[in-house]
């Protein structure tokens, strides 16, 4: 243990010596692809498996199988096949971030009412009108439930990626001070992380509940 | 996802010959999405892989020899009992802390802004400092699951104890009923289905925690089998453990969604 004023004294210099922007926009970088290309993946995904309904009874449980399997057991299998580049690492972000968004959207899109979809039809409502007005703005509650718990598990997948596949960014950052035994380095980036984390809880939160009011 | 399953269940026994019907119908497009995945997964393999990367054919080849391995049975005991120990510790105290802080607005109003922020950081961040701290041992395995498990399980606790109704609390007063027997035997029965939810998503969690912990610590269990395994290219054995652990997360799963149906059947009322 070291005391709370050394870990401040050790944050300060992380921050002043320009290491912990540098890593944090590494780790940003890493988020961010992961998580985008996981929503341009799930999202539309989410609602073709609902609209087709046989297609969704067919996947259903496979998608219910991966959203409960701990993603980080295949993080061996990714570093063998895919080795140490920044492509696997993504890879990584985006298993761990794609299911809690693909299974939030066909939850929400079956609990679409056949009525609407019925009345949508009877006006000779195209396929890409329905699915812009009734399906996209209905599901979407749903899918921002999704995003908020893919908001977590993103972060999860990505420091798992930096500490198991090529080490970089906020991972390496506390690789490394555990290594040297800095307790108070490895402190002060679990800090950082810990703000970074309840910030971003905090976005999904107020995200999920800006769409929750469209639920009825 | 527990709530969809638990409110569409039919309530009555009459229903049951429809439920058959119903299972017959999704069977079947079940069973060829899962042929066309795996297909797709084997031609895919074949065509481009190097020969070591796992295949259907080949982890089902496999699986007969993996689960007579003495080693495969070690590891996953080593798992499963790290996994089983911590979620206990978890549940003890993770239930204790819960319903202080749902039963006392002080309490709660202390600590709850430091459990979010636990809540919120990715628990596998600790493990670094845990191996610091423990060693490279078990210890830090079931410090670094309970450290997964436990927040998810107070939080959940703590909106049952504060979500039990009224009602039950004034009756319990007027009988002049003692603190500790209102705790125990109204808000703690009350708040068993919001316990059991955190159970699903901490025991989740402590599988991940545990498996994480093992890569990390390189100490035995279903996660350093995993690894072993795909390093020396033995990627069809080390899947058979992938689909072990998917099958304890599916299990988790089933086994939270059936005791709320099986002991809990007022709860599907208040549901929705």
């Amino acid at each position: 243990m070291v005391p709370f004023s050394v870990t401040l004294k050790r944050l300060w210099q992380l921050a002043v010596g320009g290491q912990f922007l540098t890593e944090l926009l590494d780790s940003a970088k890493l988020f961010t692809t992961g998580f985008v290309l996981a929503l341009i993946v799930g999202a539309p995904l989410g609602l073709l498996f609902a609209r087709v309904r046989a297609l969704r009874i067919g996947v259903e449980p496979y998608i219910m199988i991966l959203y409960a399997t701990p993603m980080v057991a295949l993080i061996p299998f990714i570093l063998s096949l895919m080795g140490f580049g920044f492509g696997p690492k993504v890879l990584v972000v985006f298993l761990f971030t794609v299911f809690p968004v693909l299974y939030n959207t066909v939850e929400g899109a079956r609990s679409i009412k056949p009525e609407l979809i019925e009345v949508a039809k009877s006006y000779r409502s195209s396929e890409w009108a329905l699915w812009r007005e009734v399906m996209l703005p209905y599901t979407l509650p749903y899918m921002m439930t999704g995003v908020r718990q893919a908001i977590g598990r993103a972060l999860v997948g990505m420091i798992a990626a930096e500490f198991f596949l090529s080490s970089s960014g906020l991972g390496k950052l506390i690789m490394e001070a555990s290594q040297d035994f800095d307790t108070a380095g490895v402190f002060a980036s679990i800090f950082v992380i810990g703000v970074i984390g309840v910030g971003l809880t905090r976005v999904g939160l107020m995200i999920e509940q800006h769409f929750a009011r469209w639920r009825q | 996802m527990a709530e969809q399953v638990l409110s569409s269940t039919p309530a009555q026994a009459p229903a049951k010959p429809k439920a058959v019907v119903r299972k017959e119908s999704t069977l079947l497009p079940r069973l060829l999405t899962g042929i066309v995945i795996l297909g797709a997964w084997e031609i895919v393999v074949r065509m481009f892989a190097p020969r070591y990367v796992a295949k259907p054919t080949g982890i089902v080849i496999a699986i007969p020899s993996v689960i007579t391995d003495p080693k495969f049975l070690t590891a996953l005991g080593q798992t499963v009992g790290a996994v089983a120990e911590g979620l206990a510790v978890t549940i003890v105290l993770g239930t204790i802390i819960g319903l202080a802080m749902g039963r006392s607005p002080g309490f709660d109003r202390t600590i709850r802004v430091y459990i979010n922020a636990f809540n919120a950081l990715p628990m596998i961040i600790v493990l670094p400092l845990f191996s610091l701290w423990f060693g490279y041992s078990t210890h830090a395995r079931i410090a670094t699951i309970i450290f997964a498990a436990i927040f998810a399980i107070t939080m959940n606790v703590a909106d049952g104890a504060r979500a039990v109704p009224r009602e039950y609390l004034e009756v319990a007063r007027s009988f002049r009923s003692a603190k500790m027997r209102t705790l125990f035997d109204i808000v703690l029965p009350a708040s068993m289905p919001y316990l059991l939810a955190g159970f699903r998503l901490a025991a989740g969690r402590a599988l991940i925690g545990a498996v994480v912990a093992e890569f990390f610590l390189s100490i035995g269990g279903l996660g350093f089998y995993i690894l072993y395994n795909s390093r020396s290219y033995h990627h069809n054995e080390a899947f058979v453990g992938v689909l072990l652990l998917a099958a304890f997360g599916v299990g988790f799963e089933v086994l939270v969604q059936w005791s709320t149906r099986r002991f809990m059947p007022w709860y599907r009322r208040g549901e929705r």
